[in-house]
């Protein structure tokens, strides 16, 4: 699916004393099988924004576009399907005795046969590695498990597009790298993912494209280099020690990644 | 027999201390917390490290009376959160990871004053501490707002000038900047420090170099307290850190990676600085 955000604006409590103009005519696309990484200080419209990708929030300006079809045209239900999203802190909507049950509800909601509903429950919570907690409630587990299965509610819906909003937030450095992993894994799967994230360094690793907003507008879109060496004061920790290095030593280049930026580095004391 | 609240309510040796505690959600085979013991000294800042599920969450909930332990006892300010919790929450306040449950009023400001609204504090200091709080955490301008037309680093600040309000003197801050973006994460931390001394602070948290000025480092994995140690022997403990799922942060990585004392090279900035000089002398020596 290729979906396309075109000069979309959104006020919040129009006409009131406490309107507020969140988004300011945000253009872009999410590509095919792209992992498109959304950042931005505090306020910028990160999840304003990804909350117009099915429509949750209809915009007040502007249009959303699925392979170029308006999506207010779309059945609600099936946008929502094929447009997956998940929230800050997805885990506080965890509310049945059992995960796998939890997982289960919105495939049912489709009215899919229960074995392919049973398929798809343990085919999600494989994916996540938490097919060992099917049978256990949402109630007795960690952070980072409850966080987990809160996924593998979406992504049993099977969506094009999975939007994730602060994903990793709270969870700890090694499981934020798995579920760092489980992102690439989804992309090298065909599916797209919207990556929303305050944690810079998290995005240089997996994002093929970044979106840095700024107070409701596009300040930057393209490549992470493009995007983060264009500001080195709000890019991730290898590009700043990086773009540090360049002006007397251009050869280190323009790396993002940590491995990559350690290979500069490398290259750089050998050199 | 004295009192055991007596001693520690004015002046002795801790304002928290859990002793050989043990919880076990029900339903679950193994426990969150298993015999757990520390102390927390008046004006202490003590950090909390470990992976999830290592029962960080738990402890929190157990510091002010959401759980009762199974076996063991928890004293805050010389009182038993298990049996006089509102008591044990004038005292001790926690800043919850995840902002959105906390927030219920129509606006900001009615929000800040919600915690002091339930102790019956007179309007016209309520509204100094409110106004007083939503200063200290930088938000002047927003007291009119809707919380739900907030960023989610705005209403974690929100949270945390509510928290403030009430003026306990132990802060429980779980997660305090999970929400916040760099620029929002110095500013709450910079806040946090001008609190030191003042406030007993324990700090949970999965970002260890907000950790590098605390007192004191607790580690809990799987449910045992497995270390409590200063910051210098926290951070120069490769094997504990790696047992434990503890990541360093980015520069402090790369800097291990290519021979440079990581301990010592917290920025970007002062990580360049040592690569250049390094470099350099390489270049003459040759």
């Amino acid at each position: 699916m290729r979906l396309e955000l075109r000069d979309v604006r959104y006020v919040y409590a129009p006409g009131t004393p406490f309107e507020v103009e969140a988004l300011r005519g945000v253009s872009l696309v999410v590509e095919p099988g792209e992992v498109l990484g959304i950042v931005g200080g505090t306020g910028s419209g990160k999840s304003t924004l990804v909350q117009h990708m099915n429509l949750l929030l209809t915009p007040t300006g502007g249009e959303v576009l699925v392979d170029g079809v308006d999506a207010t045209t779309l059945k609600k239900s099936e946008l929502r399907r094929r447009v997956g999203l998940v929230f800050q802190f997805p885990e506080s909507a965890l509310f049945a005795p059992t995960v796998e049950e939890d997982v289960a509800f919105a495939p049912r909601q489709l009215g899919l046969d229960e074995e392919e509903v049973q398929e798809r429950v343990l085919e999600s919570l494989r994916a996540l590695e938490a097919g060992e907690l099917a049978a256990r409630s949402p109630f007795a587990l960690s952070g980072g498990e409850k966080r987990r299965a809160a996924i593998a509610g979406v992504l049993a819906m099977k969506p094009e597009v999975l939007v994730l909003d602060e994903p990793t937030a709270g969870l700890d450095p090694a499981t934020r790298e798995d579920l760092l992993a489980l992102i690439l894994g989804l992309r090298n799967a065909g599916i797209s993912v919207v990556l929303v994230s305050h944690d810079l360094d998290e995005v240089a690793e997996v994002a093929d494209r970044v979106c840095a907003l700024q107070e409701g507008r596009v300040r930057a879109i393209g490549t992470p280099a493009e995007v983060f060496y264009r500001e080195p004061a709000q890019a991730p920790a290898t590009v700043r020690v990086a773009s540090l290095l360049r002006e007397s030593k251009p050869e280190i280049g323009a790396p993002v990644r940590f491995a990559e930026t350690l290979d500069a580095l490398r290259a750089l004391q050998g050199a | 027999m004295e009192h055991p609240g007596e001693g520690t309510r004015n002046g002795g040796s801790f304002v928290v201390s859990c002793e050989s505690v043990s919880f076990s959600y029900p339903g679950s085979g193994r426990p969150a917390l298993s015999d757990v013991s520390f102390e927390l000294r008046p004006g202490e800042y003590v950090g909390v490290v470990g992976p999830n599920g290592g029962g960080k969450s738990t402890l929190v909930r157990l510091l002010n009376g959401l759980l009762k332990p199974d076996s063991g006892r928890v004293l805050v300010s010389g009182r038993d959160p298990a049996t006089e919790p509102f008591e044990v929450r004038k005292h001790l306040g926690i800043l919850f990871q995840d902002p959105e449950n906390g927030l219920v009023a129509p606006f900001v400001e009615d929000d800040v004053a919600f915690g002091l609204e339930n102790l019956g504090v007179p309007r016209k200091e309520m509204r100094d501490r409110v106004a007083g709080a939503i200063r200290a955490v930088g938000l002047e301008g927003f007291e009119r707002r809707e919380p739900d037309t907030l960023s989610g680093g705005e209403k974690q600040r929100v949270a945390l000038a509510g928290l403030l309000a009430v003026e306990p003197d132990i802060l429980v801050l779980d997660e305090p900047t999970s929400m916040l973006d760099a620029a929002g994460r110095r500013e709450v931390l910079a806040y946090l420090e001008t609190l030191r001394a003042e406030k007993t602070v324990l700090h949970v948290t999965h970002h260890l170099e907000e950790l590098v000025r605390s007192d004191r480092i607790l580690v809990l994995n799987g449910g045992e307290l497995v270390a409590d140690k200063t910051p210098e022997r926290f951070f120069s403990d490769a094997d504990l850190l790696r047992e434990n799922r503890l990541v360093l942060p980015v520069v402090q990585r790369l800097a291990l990676e290519i021979g440079l004392p990581p301990a010592r090279l917290r920025t970007p900035e002062m990580l360049a600085e040592a690569i250049l000089a390094k470099t350099e002398s390489g270049t003459r020596a040759g």
